[in-house]
């Protein structure tokens, strides 16, 4: 079963996106910071990472750039995932280091799609 | 002043007569010297500045630059531009009045030298101009007040926005999940109002994003990110998103792309999003009826610009309509919003995205008619805004030139009061090699086709003092004219009218291009083009054939059932016939029986082309009347325009089925 590491501050879309991820047969993995979710992505070393972007404590582009930077963690993908649909935010997400970016509200057939592309094999 | 007027009296009249007007005047008029003294000041002068004489004020200043200037430095300033310049004008400063009180003055002012040039005095006028100044102050105030409160409801707007679709998120999210949840565990009913959920919520996150991009733009937050991008994949991706929303209403959706369309530098996000505005919106207000995209490359004032009509034969516009469409908060009218659905946002964006990127978007439009929406981008996003009005102007500059085209080109009469048909006529008939000629009144019209004998003429119904109707009847009624094609071009739906007084082709606006242009062929090059009509109920076969025929040079023209094929026939005589046999209305074999049983119409060739098993009872019917029987599908393109070349040279022979490779 893979492993996904969710990290979102917000509870609704966290309780909501990982039920419905664990419907789909994924394991998920939760955190509700930035530093939770570095900490998550080393203590449980998930196949890929959905990070929101807009985080408290460490927002989701520095986390990314310090995963990024980590030996043990560089190699997780990072889908991120923002309440903007404009170029910019793509931009930006990229520049940070994540694989892929989706934004918010999720359309979730969009996002499985995406996830299993950045899916290990 | 006269030279002989020289006269003692006369020099004295003058002088009185120039202290009469100094002392009156309404401006007030100064000399100064230029350590900043008075030598003259009127009484105006005194007025102006709050002082009760004009001795009152020169004893008192004896500093101008100090006393008078509120910014010391306007006086250094006054004396650098003399010097420059040996005058000033509509020189604006403030002035401390005598109370102390501030007031704009503007100085025409200019400077008398001595014989060695050195500057002996300034002499001139100051205007009090405070009451202009607080005017153009408080204009400027209630602006930029308006403009702050602008900015700040949009940008109220977009946060609101981003705000209204976090609580959204949980709803559609949540509404999926359940549904999801009831249909595993069996919960038909339940499944059905979660799915009501759900599309309602997506409705509404619609609308959100549609005010959301809206209060961007005005907020001026919307940014362009340019990319390279193959723009048929791009087509071929949107096309892809919208066709379930455009063949919802059973819809027929046709993609004609101009095989050099190359690649773009733009936005894309921008493009795509105006395209599926287009498109969706073609498919929302058309019922069984034709959605088209066609997309072309063309070069117009030194760029190139990538062109998207997306055409319908839809539910159309009245003009008034057509003027309000791109408006943000305005459909058609608010019943259209009840029956139809959407924002009406959708156009106000579309025009705003394809204006951000350098582009423009027009529409032409008849009620009942369906639309046409052009979309005109840019190939390479400029990195300077472009100018309004460079679309339209550029739109011109495809004008024809009478002298571009060769001796002897077909040249089309255009009679018509509107100068935007002319415009678009012209557009269209340019690259086809055809000249247009253009009259905007019945009489002239009249005189014009008299005088130059055109290939054919295009004719509008509705036009002041002589209507179109009364054209058709003289031009009609003239020996020497009655033979030259005329094509009606209007709003009005008269087909029956206009084919008793003798039209070729009756067609409606706006103007659909692909038809304009091939009806209008079909007369300019008559003589040497065969006719091929196609009777056939099937849309997407009947332009498949168009299509094949029309790159052999044949003329199309096109009936949707046999009855259709019959009025065609009167009015056009076609070298060969292409007919279906399942069609509604009118079948083909009534159809065969009708053009067998008339004279005139018995020699012309008929070609069946059927997905009918072909039984005996069948073929009984069509022995003998038809010259082959070729099965759908079964028979290749290539072989079905021999065997229409061929037929085209001989006359009717017994049936045979050919079931082709």
């Amino acid at each position: 079963m893979k492993k996904l590491l969710l990290v979102e501050d917000n509870e609704m879309n966290r309780d909501m996106l990982s039920r419905r991820l664990e419907r789909r047969g994924y394991h998920v993995v939760i955190a509700v910071d930035g530093e939770q979710g570095i900490t998550a992505a080393k203590e449980h070393r998930p196949d890929l990472i959905l990070m929101d972007m807009s985080l408290p404590v460490l927002d989701g582009w520095e986390s990314t750039r310090r995963l990024k930077q980590e030996p043990d963690t560089q190699a997780i993908p990072v889908l991120a995932l923002t309440a903007h649909a404009m170029a910019g935010e793509r931009d930006k997400a990229i520049a940070a280091g994540c694989n892929d970016y989706d934004t918010k509200p999720v359309d979730f057939v969009r996002l499985l799609g995406k996830i299993e592309s950045l899916l290990p094999a | 002043m006269h030279a002989t007027a020289t006269s003692h009296e006369f020099e004295g009249a003058t002088e009185a007569t120039y202290r009469s007007i100094v002392e009156h005047a309404i401006e007030g008029i100064f000399q100064t010297t230029p350590d900043g003294q008075y030598l003259l000041a009127n009484p105006a002068l005194a007025e102006i500045y709050g002082y009760d004489s004009t001795d009152e004020l020169k004893g008192n200043v004896q500093e101008i630059a100090r006393q008078l200037y509120v910014d010391p430095a306007r006086r250094p300033e006054f004396i650098r531009l003399m010097n420059e310049n040996d005058c000033v004008w509509g020189f604006e400063s403030q002035i401390y009045r005598k109370d102390g009180s501030v007031i704009w003055i503007s100085e025409n002012v200019r400077v008398i030298r001595g014989t060695n040039g050195e500057v002996r005095y300034y002499e001139g006028t100051v205007e009090d101009i405070t009451a202009r100044k607080r005017a153009e102050e408080e204009l400027r105030r209630a602006k930029e007040a308006a403009e702050e409160a602008s900015r700040s409801k949009s940008q109220f707007l977009a946060n609101m926005s981003h705000e209204l679709r976090t609580p959204l998120n949980a709803i559609i999210g949540y509404s999926e999940l359940m549904r999801e949840e009831a249909e595993d565990i069996g919960l038909p009913s339940f499944v059905r109002d979660l799915g009501k959920i759900e599309s309602a919520g997506k409705h509404l996150l619609g609308l959100i994003n549609g005010v959301l991009d809206i209060a961007k733009i005005e907020a001026g937050k919307m940014d362009l990110h340019a990319e390279t991008f193959d723009v048929a994949k791009m087509i071929e991706e949107v096309c892809a998103t919208v066709a379930p929303v455009v063949e919802k209403n059973g819809n027929y959706f046709q993609i004609k792309a101009a095989p050099n369309l190359g690649a773009m530098h733009t936005d894309l996000t921008k493009v795509r999003q105006s395209l599926f505005n287009l498109l969706g919106n073609a498919g929302k207000f058309t019922r069984e009826g034709r959605v088209q995209l066609e997309a072309e490359r063309i070069t117009d004032g030194g760029r190139d610009w990538l062109v998207f009509h997306v055409r319908d034969t839809g539910v159309g516009m009245t003009p008034e309509q057509a003027r309000k469409i791109f408006e943000a908060f305005t459909q058609a009218d608010a019943s259209t919003t009840r029956k139809f659905g959407g924002t009406g946002l959708g156009l106000a964006i579309t025009r705003e995205f394809s204006r951000l990127i350098g582009g423009d978007v027009i529409v032409q439009s008849a009620l009942g008619q369906g639309s046409v929406f052009t979309l005109r981008v840019p190939a390479e996003l400029s990195s300077t805004p472009i100018e309004e009005g460079t679309v339209a102007s550029g739109a011109t500059s495809a004008g024809a030139v009478a002298g571009e085209f060769p001796l002897g080109a077909p040249q089309v009469l255009l009679i018509d009061d509107d100068p935007t048909v002319h415009e678009l006529v012209r557009r269209f008939l340019q690259k086809e090699g055809i000249q247009v000629v253009d009259a905007y009144t019945g009489a002239e019209g009249l005189e014009m086709a008299r005088q130059l004998r055109p290939s054919m003429v295009v004719l509008d119904v509705m036009m002041p003092t002589m209507d179109g109707w009364s054209v058709l009847t003289k031009l009609k009624g003239d020996a020497e004219l009655s033979d030259i094609p005329v094509v009606m071009l209007t709003m009005v739906n008269n087909r029956e009218m206009g084919f008793s007084l003798g039209v070729d082709d009756y067609m409606l606006k706006p103007i659909d291009r692909s038809d304009f242009v091939s009806t209008l062929r079909k007369y300019c090059n008559r003589q040497d083009k065969p006719l091929v009509l196609v009777v056939e109920d099937d849309l997407v076969t009947r332009d498949m054939l168009r299509a094949s025929l029309e790159k052999e040079e044949f003329i199309v023209v096109e009936a949707g059932n046999g009855l259709e094929g019959l009025e065609k026939l009167a009015t056009t005589r076609p070298a060969l016939i292409l007919l279906d046999l399942m069609m509604p209305e009118m079948d083909g074999f009534q159809f065969t029986r009708e053009v067998r049983s008339r004279p005139e119409w018995r020699d012309i060739p008929i070609l069946v082309m059927t997905a009918k098993d072909i039984d005996a009872e069948d073929r009984a019917l069509l022995d003998g009347q038809v010259s082959r029987i070729l099965q759908k599908g079964a028979c290749a393109r290539e072989e079905l325009l021999a065997e229409i070349s061929q037929r085209l040279t001989r006359t009717a022979r017994p049936v045979e089925t050919v079931a082709a490779a």
